[in-house]
C-alpha cells in the first residue's frame, strides 16, 4: 500500500543528489578549467517486481570546450580541442584543463597549488629565468629568445572510461598517453558551466521535488480516508 | 544537506573575487601597481557510488558512478605581472622600469624590499630614497651643490654642477629579479618582500640578464584595466546571485521536506 510514497521518495532522494550537483556547478562557474557535471537517473525494480523506482545512479561531466579568457600571462595556457595537461601530484599523475601555471622558485612550471606540469615525455617542465621573451607554440614548444627550451605535453587518458574527478579541477585515470591538441598562450579556459541551463534545471528540480511532496501528501490523505472508511 | 554548504562556498568565492577586484580598482592610479586575480579550484569529491563498483558476478562494473562535488575554494590570488604604460612626468628623480625587475630598497628593519615605484626623492642628507624615505640600493648620495641629476638606462647616476661642465658619476642602481615574481609577498606601499616561493633575488645591471632598463622622467602607471575590472565585477555579482538562488531553492526543498506528515 505504501509503494506509491516509497516510489515518489526514491525520486526525491535522487533530486536532492541532482540539486547538490547543480549547486557544485554553480559554485564553480568561475573555476578555471572546470567541467560541468550532471546526474543520470535510472529505473530499478523492487523485489516484488511490480513497481519501478528511480535512482540517481550515474554521473557524467560535460566535455564541451569552455570559453577562452584572455589574461596575457606568459604561462597562462588554454587547450583548444581535446587533450589535457598532465600534472604530478602527491597522489599520482592527474589530468587537468586548468592552464593557469607559474614558474616556482626552482624554475619548474607548476599549477597554482604547486604541482609540477609535465612535458611530452612525462618529466617536469623547466622554464628559463631571465629570458627576454618566452613564447609557447600551439604544440607546447617553449622558446626563449629563439631557443627551444622544452615542450609542455598534451595528454589524454588511455581509457576514457576510467576517468574520475579529483579535487582541484583534476582528473585521474588508469593510464595516460600523449595526445594531439592545440595550446594557446595568454589565455585560460573558463569553466564550461552554462549558468542559464543550471538555473533552469535548478527550478525544474525544485518544482519536481515539490510535486513529489504534494503527491506524498495527497497519497497520505487518500490512505487515511480509506482507512477511515474501512474502520468506521 | 550539503547543498547549502556548497552554495555558501560559492558565495564566499565570489565575495573573495569582488574584494580582489575592488582592491584593483582602488589602486587604479597607484604607480607600478599590477592587478590581482582570484583563482579557484573545485573541492574534494564525495564518492557516493564509486566508479568501477561491481554490479554483477560476471564482473560488470559501474562505468561512472556518482561523484558529488563539495564546492569551491580559492587557490590563489595571483599578480598579473604586466608592464604599465609609462607616463612622462619630467621629474629628475622619476624613474620607470621598462621591462622586468624591481628596485631594491633598504627598509628600516634592515631587510630588503623590492618595488617598481620609481617616484624617488632626496633625503635630508642627500641620499636617493623612495617616497617612504627608504634608501634605494646600492645607496647613492648627492653632493649638496648638485644642480641636476641624470640617470642612464643602465642605472648610472650622474650629478651636474653649476660651476663645472663635466658631470660626476655618483653610483649605479641595480635591478633585482626573481624566478617566480608571482611568489613575492606584497607588504603594502608598493613594496614586495622575498619569500621561499619567489626564490632569492638575482641582482644585476639594468638591461642585462633579461632585466629591463630605467627611464628617467617617467613613472609606470598602474596596469589595472578598468573595463576588464568592471566586467569582472558584474560577472562576480551575478555569480553571487546565482549561488544565493541555489540557497533559496534548496531552502524551499528543505521546508517542503520538514512539512512531510
Amino acid at each position: 500500500m505504501m509503494d506509491a510514497i516509497t516510489t515518489s521518495l526514491s525520486r526525491q532522494s535522487g533530486l536532492m543528489t541532482e540539486m547538490q550537483t547543480i549547486a557544485n556547478n554553480i559554485a564553480n562557474t568561475n573555476t578555471t578549467g572546470f567541467r560541468s557535471a550532471g546526474v543520470t537517473f535510472s529505473e530499478f525494480l523492487n523485489s516484488a517486481g511490480s513497481v519501478s523506482m528511480s535512482a540517481a545512479r550515474a554521473h557524467h561531466f560535460s566535455v564541451a570546450q569552455g570559453a577562452l579568457a584572455q589574461t596575457g600571462g606568459t604561462y597562462d595556457l588554454a587547450i583548444e580541442g581535446d587533450g589535457f595537461f598532465l600534472v604530478e601530484t602527491p597522489e599520482g599523475q592527474r589530468l587537468t584543463r586548468a592552464g593557469n601555471f607559474t614558474p616556482n622558485e626552482m624554475g619548474d612550471l607548476v599549477t597554482m597549488d604547486g604541482h609540477p606540469v609535465l612535458d611530452s615525455g612525462g618529466s617536469p617542465v623547466f622554464v628559463p629565468i631571465g629570458a627576454g621573451s618566452v613564447g609557447i607554440a600551439p604544440d607546447g614548444t617553449i622558446s626563449a629568445d629563439g631557443q627551444i627550451v622544452g615542450q609542455i605535453g598534451i595528454w589524454q587518458p588511455t581509457d576514457p572510461l576510467t576517468m574520475r574527478r579529483t579535487e582541484g579541477t583534476r582528473f585521474s585515470a588508469d593510464g595516460y598517453e600523449p595526445a594531439e591538441g592545440r595550446m594557446v598562450q595568454g589565455f585560460v579556459e573558463q569553466s564550461n558551466v552554462d549558468p542559464i541551463l543550471q538555473i533552469s534545471r535548478l527550478i525544474e528540480v525544485q518544482r519536481a521535488y515539490e510535486l513529489g511532496q504534494s503527491f506524498s501528501e495527497r497519497e497520505d490523505e487518500r490512505v487515511r480516508n480509506a482507512l477511515g472508511t474501512i474502520t468506521r | 544537506m550539503r547543498v547549502l554548504a556548497i552554495a555558501a562556498a560559492g558565495m564566499s568565492a565570489q565575495q573573495t573575487r569582488v574584494e580582489v577586484i575592488s582592491n584593483n580598482l582602488a589602486n587604479m592610479n597607484t604607480t607600478g601597481f599590477d592587478p590581482r586575480r582570484a583563482e579557484f579550484a573545485d573541492l574534494h569529491y564525495q564518492q557516493a557510488i564509486r566508479p568501477g563498483t561491481i554490479t554483477a558476478s560476471d564482473g560488470t562494473v559501474m562505468p561512472t558512478g556518482v561523484q558529488l562535488g563539495l564546492g569551491v575554494k580559492p587557490t590563489a590570488v595571483s599578480v598579473m605581472i604586466q608592464q604599465g604604460a609609462l607616463a612622462a612626468t619630467g621629474g629628475d628623480l622619476d624613474v620607470a622600469i621598462e621591462g622586468a625587475g624591481y628596485l631594491e630598497v633598504m627598509q628600516p628593519n634592515g631587510t630588503s624590499g623590492y618595488t617598481r615605484d620609481g617616484a624617488l626623492k632626496i633625503s635630508a642628507d642627500g641620499q636617493i630614497v623612495t617616497s617612504e624615505g627608504y634608501a634605494v640600493m646600492p645607496g647613492v648620495t648627492l653632493p649638496a651643490d648638485t644642480n641636476s641629476v641624470s640617470i642612464s638606462a643602465e642605472g648610472e647616476v650622474y650629478a651636474q654642477f653649476a660651476d663645472r661642465i663635466e658631470p660626476e658619476l655618483l653610483g649605479q642602481f641595480s635591478l633585482a629579479m626573481f624566478t617566480n615574481p608571482k611568489g613575492l609577498e606584497a607588504t603594502g606601499s608598493n613594496m614586495f618582500a622575498e619569500t621561499t616561493a619567489s626564490g632569492p633575488a638575482l641582482v644585476s645591471t639594468p638591461g642585462q640578464d633579461g632585466l629591463g632598463v630605467l627611464r628617467q622622467g617617467y613613472l609606470e602607471d598602474s596596469s589595472v584595466d578598468a573595463v576588464r575590472e568592471v566586467t569582472d565585477l558584474i560577472e562576480a555579482q551575478r555569480g553571487y546571485e546565482m549561488n544565493s538562488k541555489v540557497i533559496t531553492a534548496a531552502d524551499q526543498m528543505l521546508s517542503a521536506m520538514v512539512q512531510v506528515r
